[in-house]
């Protein structure tokens, strides 16, 4: 039974996926054709991006909340530097990471140094870049952007969509990192008890600062393929993508409290997550129902990727959330 | 920092003292607490320094009132989170049992039986956020999350996103009332708080909440029925949900179905303001007091001011940012 467990826990977000991809075949014939399975990829192409930084910073114990303004804020940044001041596509899109990364970064000096809470240091800085993406954009949209801009939200390479690909990269660099570097051992070992980690030679606060300036880093990316697939910097765009992008990670088996979490567990989510809004497209759900379903069947899949993990009510395991470290 | 867990335990051998009373404050938590109130002080005079409206009676029930909706919410929020949890859901479940006591009211029911079918489904909706918590294991986040889309799209799609508007004068009571000096809402705010504050410091039912953000696993196992506790607590707290909706759309004299979108944010960010941790077990529920009257005083501020609309928010983070990092270096002293 015990290797039966293992398995069920391991393989838990997977089987969770498999089992929404089966329904969905079964309710239309249109849901299970290369096309459209790519079409599912290219939605949670943007999502896995933003949703890989936020598990960085779950997995060290804090959390993100900015991530959906930012996206807004670089995405409204760089469309803004092209047609208004005439910049080179590349020079907009690397100010528009550097954006990005600098947020990340004042998030990580406002946990770091200010000793804030992750959960309010980053809610400020939502509200912050929101309001800065107003300023900016004057709350109209921004467009008339360059072909060879859009290419990286709409072009395809080798039959692969450029986003898909961005993310396939993104996917791959994070693995290494927390897989093959001292610093991924780093990064667990802080999510599992700060002091401990401090203990053991871990510099918790380098680690903890930079893991934001690449959540930021990511948003930033995330922004500007979003502003890419659109063809237009919206300012109002990605309003509760962070509640999303945390939804893709919990499902992906990241833990709030820290220490766990991975990069496939994390697509998986983002894949979930897409495969929903897809499904409820095809089957032509109205929009106000969409949302009713999308709540449902994402709190069942999170408990039923609870029950695979942990087996039918182990008497004293209690979901609320373990005491901080600091 | 953490007090050692002797210590926590120990309050669980004397009853009504595990949350710390006026009598038994340490040093140090008097002086933050004492911060709290001068922070708040300071926004008031700076205000008063900068707009000769802020300080007139009229201003000031006003920016109370304004308040009070946030504070009643942010009841909810501190006993959620003071069991280490946390409800995103009040927004939303504040727009479906408002548009649907609206609807009942609108189609010639009492307005008391309007009322009373919005603050028992706000209970259950809470109660559901409870269970999922309590017995499926889902994580508080997660769950309430789930609730907050589940219950914006029921009030979508129940009003088919029309606002319903219309309604009699004994239903607006509660929102646009005045019981002599004094409107409603402050009113129904102040009760609220005195009944979180009882809860909290004269009962037992307080007393295990404390104890379960302190330490579930040891709160289980001296035999808090850890369970039933947590579903009573988000029940409470989809309750006083429910009842802010009533308030704010008795104001309103609408109730369009986008209601209360952002609403969780400026209560968590009230329960933090106010010095309660965010991991649960420690809290004072004045704080929260004192953190809704900080935001609504900011709101209140950035309206007096003229602040452009698109600088709202940003101004918002910054101050709220500010306010708490200046917390901080006081704290540290």
């Amino acid at each position: 039974m015990r290797g039966m467990r293992d398995f069920l826990g391991r393989w838990s977000g997977v089987l969770v996926l498999l089992a929404l991809w089966m329904a969905l075949t079964l309710m239309t014939p249109r849901f299970l054709t290369p096309s459209n399975l790519l079409n599912v990829a290219l939605q949670s192409s943007i999502l896995a991006v933003v949703a890989l930084g936020m598990t960085l910073t779950i997995i060290s114990g804090g959390i993100d909340l900015s991530v959906g303004s930012v996206v807004a804020l670089t995405g409204a940044l760089t469309a803004g530097l092209m047609i208004r001041n005439g910049w080179p596509v590349g020079g907009a899109i690397l100010a528009g990471l550097g954006a990005g990364l600098a947020l990340g970064l004042l998030n990580g000096a406002l946990v770091v140094y200010g000793r804030l809470v992750p959960f309010i240091a980053t809610l400020s800085t939502m509200a912050i870049a929101r309001g800065l993406t107003l300023v900016y954009t004057r709350g109209y949209p921004i467009s008339g952007l360059p072909e060879a801009f859009t290419f990286l939200g709409t072009g395809e390479v080798f039959g692969i969509p450029m986003p898909v690909l961005l993310m396939g990269a993104v996917a791959l660099g994070i693995s290494l990192l927390l897989n093959r570097t001292p610093w991924g051992l780093h990064l667990y070992a802080v999510g599992g008890g700060e002091d401990l980690a401090w203990l053991s030679g871990v510099r918790v606060n380098r680690v903890k600062g930079l893991v934001y300036g690449m959540s930021g880093l990511l948003a930033g990316l995330g922004g500007i393929l979003l502003t890419a697939r659109l063809w237009s910097a919206q300012p109002n765009v990605g309003v509760g993508l962070e509640l999303e992008a945390i939804a893709a990670s919990v499902l992906g088996g990241a833990s709030l409290s820290g220490g766990y979490g991975s990069v496939g567990g994390t697509l998986v989510g983002a894949l979930v997550m897409g495969t929903v809004g897809n499904g409820l497209n095809l089957l032509e759900i109205p929009s106000y129902h969409q949302q009713i379903i999308k709540g449902l069947v994402f709190i069942l899949a999170v408990g039923l990727d609870r029950l695979l993990k942990t087996g039918p009510w182990p008497a004293r395991s209690i979901p609320v959330r373990r005491r901080g470290t600091s | 920092m953490d007090r050692p867990s002797a210590e926590r335990m120990k309050g669980l051998e004397q009853p009504a003292r595990i949350m710390p009373g006026l009598g038994a404050l340490e040093a140090r938590e008097r002086w933050t607490r004492l911060g709290l109130v001068l922070t708040l002080v300071m926004f008031c005079l700076a205000l008063s320094l900068l707009s000769p409206r802020f300080l007139t009676p009229g201003n000031l029930i006003n920016v109370v009132r304004q308040a009070s909706i946030n504070g009643i919410i942010a009841v909810g929020m501190t006993l959620v989170i003071l069991t280490g949890g946390i409800d995103l859901s009040v927004g939303s479940i504040l727009a479906f049992t408002g548009v649907v006591a609206a609807s009942l009211v609108t189609s010639g029911q009492p307005p008391a039986l309007a009322m009373a079918s919005a603050l028992i489904l706000g209970s259950l909706m809470g109660m559901l956020n409870g269970a999922a918590v309590a017995y499926l294991r889902i994580p508080p986040f997660i769950a309430t999350l789930g609730m907050m889309t589940v219950a914006r799209g029921l009030a979508l799609s129940y009003t088919q996103g029309r606002p319903i508007t219309g309604f009699p004068e004994s239903f607006r009571w509660l929102g646009a009332g005045w019981m002599g000096p004094l409107p409603v809402p402050v009113l129904v705010m102040a009760l609220v708080f005195g009944f979180g504050g009882f809860l909290l410091s004269y009962t037992i039912f307080g007393e295990h909440l404390l104890a379960i953000g302190n330490n579930p696993a040891a709160a289980q196992a001296v035999g808090i029925p850890l369970r039933r506790r947590l579903v009573l607590t988000y029940g409470l707290s989809g309750f006083l949900a429910s009842l802010a909706g009533l308030i704010l759309i008795g104001r309103l004299d609408s109730a369009p179905p986008t209601l209360g979108i952002g609403y969780e944010f400026d209560a968590i960010a009230a329960v933090v303001i106010g010095g309660t941790r965010l991991t649960g077990g420690e809290g004072w529920l004045g704080g929260t007091l004192i953190g809704a009257l900080i935001i609504g005083v900011l709101n209140n501020g950035i309206n007096l001011l003229n602040i452009p609309s698109f600088y709202e928010q940003v101004f918002k983070g910054g101050v709220i940012a500010a306010a708490l990092l200046l917390h901080r270096v006081l704290r540290r002293e």
